[in-house]
């Protein structure tokens, strides 16, 4: 009779409300195989003869948090849903610590000091791009190539590579893989979530490939004679997770138009429904994105919005013809899609320029993308509720169910919805009012607007604010606790809030 | 011919009532409070039994029967009725009633072993969406894949003065391709000729294309234009598959249904409806939302006394055009005497649609007038028919009237020259007594 006994323990233990020691475990899995990522910029380094012990070390230390964890989980009972949540939450906190590693370890003076390493880590992980260096360049080639390389992990997300790569992550995965993907849905490309993320993973793959590509051809022909392989693949290591880390100090202002026509592509195929983007060019149904309510919107306010600070620009004589139109439409595809890099040093320009820009960080790319903000689909479905809710106003008894291409949204999804609107302005409202606070307190001076654009850019997870902290600026004046306040942002832009802030309900923690 | 019919509810009577003069019927029923009325008024057999079991359908005899129509109120046991009689006749020709879409769906593409389907819904709707398209009419059907169309009119003061109190070969706005078939006064039809008079309180069956049917209206009830804005009270089967019909032929719909479940998944189907969660009861909702602007209203809830009352507050609201479902036959007069202008019975309409398949093979549609007291035919002229080769104008008139002939797939409206040649398919209106003897003519 001792399996009933055990059985009963299992249960009573259960009672504590979340099963620490499981999901403790599963995070420890999951954050050990960023040891193996380490190697990347570890050969880089013994190739360009550079130090690659800082790495090493810190793929050292990351085994063994990672086992260490591991073996806190072994023999724990088996987690469920409501393990899930912090299973992701913690894992971005823990991967961004760890990724920060070979910055401290590597002790240049620009992230000596543990909170700037942070930043850094978590806005590369998160895909923000901000940054708090000054002198980008004056980093080695191996370090700038493992910046670039956080954001390639984190921007179709390390749950879903290790849910593509991992068959121990199979059951109960779809939680993990809906809280780490943006958008309120996740779209089904294989029966089984296993083959999705391998999917998913593999679309990225391609496309990083096909731009790496494409710069290099440009750099070898001579169309572009500031790209080379490295700035080719850094680049696109930066584009599709809609990152915006660049390893030139003035992002791609350097390159010429043509590459940076490439770089405008990308970034709108980044922004994309990658789901979709797959049955387009994979399955090649291109009809299906044609029909699709979210892409038709995305592509329509991309395009609006080029044209209309395209003419802002060409009105008030900043910039002519083609490079009105480029450096217009690059900065509109890279606020919206919450790339980041820049043309141009935007900051410069007018005020209704710069509200086009802040404006479009609030939208962000589609869901299922690796954008951040909103999402076009959020402000999709808002828009036919609020529409609903004035019909209603005059028709009190019309019954009036939301649809999505064609196929009715439940209620439920559109309340999430809502929440997660006022919840994603909340955050902003709050962090925007503690950097502002923060400034009057202990400097460093800045604008209302200035605190407006980092908050929104941080939380988005877009990159560039404005003043000091524009796209050719740095964020290192920021006081420390601002750049906390804008690590959690960041934290809490890429997991879309809700699987964090459920972490703070009290029920949550109950039975 | 020998017939069984299994069910003897609404729509058994009625078929049994349309088929007993011409036809041997057997009737089942588990009821013997249903059999008894059918045994004393008709010369039909009744028997106590379960038509979907098979020993019960081998007892009664079901192996010499040349049509089996399985028309109870229950889906699966018409379908196991006609699986069995299949079975025990296989060249005996199967009908099944049912109201599951799936099931129809499921016949069209050839997967149900049954010969035909009718669903009372769909049927239902059918009727009403012809009495929407054409103003004025009390009944409409349609043949030949809707090139000619049958259309029941009243007539009324407001009528044309150029129609009121005239001869018919006088009134030279009569539209061409159409032919008064019968003009009914009380109980007495006359077959009419160019001397005839047409008067306030007639009612006309005219026979004619789409475009005559539509002027005729015109003629008979001015100023009722095309129909944009139908309101369907009830959210039922029957209402649902009412406005399906009208959203599909482009018209309007409003629909009220006060379940909130039920309002909300019709309004999921019916993405083109505005569905309103309401009683339809309250003057307040009816005021706000101008229920009384709609160019017609349906009302097919499941009670007749809710019908009654919602159509009668509609057109109090002033809804100029009103149709009811009726369930139970004598509510029909109810209607009639406070003002609904059309009522339809579920039941007999999917009872007039079985009945076709018990007339002569030639015969391919049917439409019942006036509770079955006339009907119209479509019948294939044989080469041996004593019609055949005579002009219209030397046909004797037996109590029937050709009102359309469809030649080489085309309608042709008949005037007094034309001459009727073998093969041609002709839309006959005739009194339901006669049936067999024009079939046995033409």
């Amino acid at each position: 009779m001792t399996g009933s006994t055990a059985t009963r323990k299992t249960v009573l233990r259960r009672r504590q409300g979340v099963e620490f020691r499981g999901a403790l475990g599963l995070t420890g899995t999951l954050t050990k195989y960023l040891s193996v990522a380490v190697l990347f910029p570890t050969a880089l380094a013994i190739g360009y003869r550079e130090p690659f012990w800082p790495f090493l070390a810190a793929g050292a230390i990351i085994a063994l948090v990672g086992l260490g964890l591991e073996r806190i989980g072994r023999d724990a009972p088996p987690i469920g849903f409501r393990e899930g949540f912090f299973v992701v939450a913690v894992t971005w906190l823990f991967a961004a610590a760890l990724g920060a590693l070979p910055y401290l370890l590597s002790g240049d003076p620009q992230l000596d000091r543990p909170v700037d390493a942070y930043f850094e880590a978590m806005s590369g992980f998160t895909t923000t791009g901000s940054s708090v260096l000054t002198d980008i360049p004056a980093l080695d080639q191996s370090m700038l190539m493992w910046r670039q390389f956080t954001q390639w992990l984190g921007g179709m997300g390390i749950i879903v590579l290790a849910l593509a790569v991992l068959p121990r992550l199979r059951v109960g995965g779809r939680q993990l893989l809906e809280s780490e993907m943006p958008g309120p849905e996740v779209d089904n490309l294989a029966d089984r979530i296993r083959s999705t993320a391998q999917r998913l993973w593999l679309l990225y793959i391609a496309l990083t490939a096909a731009q790496a590509l494409i710069l290099a051809i440009f750099g070898w022909t001579g169309i572009d004679d500031r790209m080379d392989l490295f700035n080719a693949v850094a680049h696109a290591f930066t584009t599709l997770p809609t990152g915006g880390f660049s390893p030139e100090g003035r992002s791609v202002e350097p390159f010429s138009a043509a590459s940076q026509w490439v770089i405008v592509i990308f970034m709108t195929f980044a922004g994309m429904n990658f789901a979709l983007l797959y049955r387009v060019l994979v399955r090649r149904r291109a009809r299906v994105a044609i029909r699709d309510e979210e892409a038709r919107l995305y592509l329509t306010i991309l395009v609006a919005m080029s044209l209309l600070l395209a003419m802002e620009l060409w009105h008030k004589g900043i910039e002519g013809g083609e490079a009105a139109f480029r450096h217009a439409t690059f900065q509109v595809v890279s606020m919206m899609t919450t790339t980041g890099y820049a043309s141009t040093d935007f900051i410069v320009w007018p005020a209704f320029a710069l509200m086009i820009l802040i404006g479009v960080m609030f939208i962000g790319g589609s869901a299922g993308s690796t954008g951040g903000a909103i999402k076009v689909v959020r402000h999709l479905l808002m828009g036919k509720v609020l529409r609903r809710e004035l019909r209603q106003t005059l028709h009190p008894e019309v019954v009036m169910p939301i649809r999505l291409n064609g196929v009715v949204v439940d209620e439920r999804t559109l309340r999430a919805i809502t929440a997660f609107v006022l919840l994603y302005v909340g955050f902003f409202a709050v962090g925007a009012g503690l950097i502002a606070l923060d400034s009057a307190f202990q400097g460093p001076p800045m604008s209302a607007f200035d605190a407006i654009a980092a908050a929104a850019s941080t939380l988005g997870n877009v990159g560039p604010g404005l003043g000091f902290a524009g796209p050719m600026g740095s964020f290192e004046p920021f006081s420390d606790f601002s750049t906390v306040v804008m690590i959690a942002l960041m934290w809490l832009g890429r997991l879309e809030i809700v699987p964090v802030v459920v972490l703070l309900t009290r029920s949550y923690w109950r039975v | 011919m020998k017939i069984f019919v299994i069910g003897a509810g609404q729509v058994g009577s009625t078929i049994v009532e349309a088929l007993h003069g011409e036809h041997n019927l057997t009737v089942l029923d588990l009821d013997p409070g249903r059999l008894t009325p059918l045994a004393y008024r008709y010369d039909v057999a009744t028997i106590e039994a379960n038509g979907a079991s098979r020993r019960a359908l081998a007892d009664a005899g079901v192996r010499d029967a040349d049509l089996v129509i399985a028309c109870t109120s229950r889906d699966e046991a018409n379908l196991v009725a006609a699986t069995f009689a299949r079975i025990e006749a296989p060249r005996a020709t199967t009908v099944i009633r049912t109201s599951n879409i799936e099931y129809i769906e499921l016949w069209r593409e050839g997967r149900l072993d049954v010969d035909f389907v009718v669903s009372s819904e769909v049927e239902t709707a059918h009727a009403i969406t012809r009495v929407i398209g054409v103003p004025a009419a009390l009944q409409t059907d349609v043949f030949a894949n809707g090139q000619v169309q049958m259309v029941e009119y009243e007539v009324t003061d407001l009528s044309s003065p150029d129609v009121l109190g005239k001869p018919l070969r006088k009134s030279g706005v009569i539209p061409r391709d159409s032919r008064v078939v019968s003009k009914i006064r009380g109980d007495a039809m006359t077959i009419p000729n160019g001397d005839t008079v047409i008067n306030a309180g007639d009612r006309l069956v005219v026979v004619g294309s789409p475009e005559a049917a539509q002027a005729w209206g015109e003629l008979l009830s001015p100023g009722e234009g095309a129909v944009e804005d139908v309101v369907v009270f009830g959210g039922g089967q029957v209402g649902v598959a009412i406005a399906r019909q009208l959203l599909e032929q482009r018209i309007g719909v409003r629909l009220i249904e006060p379940d909130r479940e039920r309002a909300r998944r019709i309004a999921e189907d019916l993405p083109d409806a505005r569905v309103y969660q309401a009683t339809g009861l309250d003057p307040d909702f009816l005021e706000r939302e101008r229920i009384g602007q709609a160019q017609a209203a349906v009302f097919a809830m499941r009670e007749d006394s809710k019908n009654h009352y919602a159509a009668t507050l509609a057109r109090v609201h002033g809804v100029d055009f009103t149709i009811a479902i009726v369930h139970d036959p004598i509510a029909r007069e109810v209607y009639a005497y406070s003002g609904v202008d059309v009522t339809v019975n579920p039941r007999q309409v999917t009872a007039e649609e079985i009945v076709r398949f018990a007339h002569d093979p030639r015969t391919q549609q049917v439409a019942m007038i006036e509770n079955d007291r006339f009907e119209v035919l479509d019948i294939t002229t044989s080469p041996s028919s004593e019609y055949v080769g005579l002009k219209f104008r030397d046909m004797p008139i037996r109590g029937a009237v050709i009102g359309a002939i469809v030649r080489d797939g085309k309608a042709v409206f008949p005037h007094s020259d034309d001459v009727l040649e073998a093969g041609d398919r002709v839309i006959v209106f005739t009194e339901s007594s006669r049936v067999a003897a024009v079939e046995r003519v033409l």
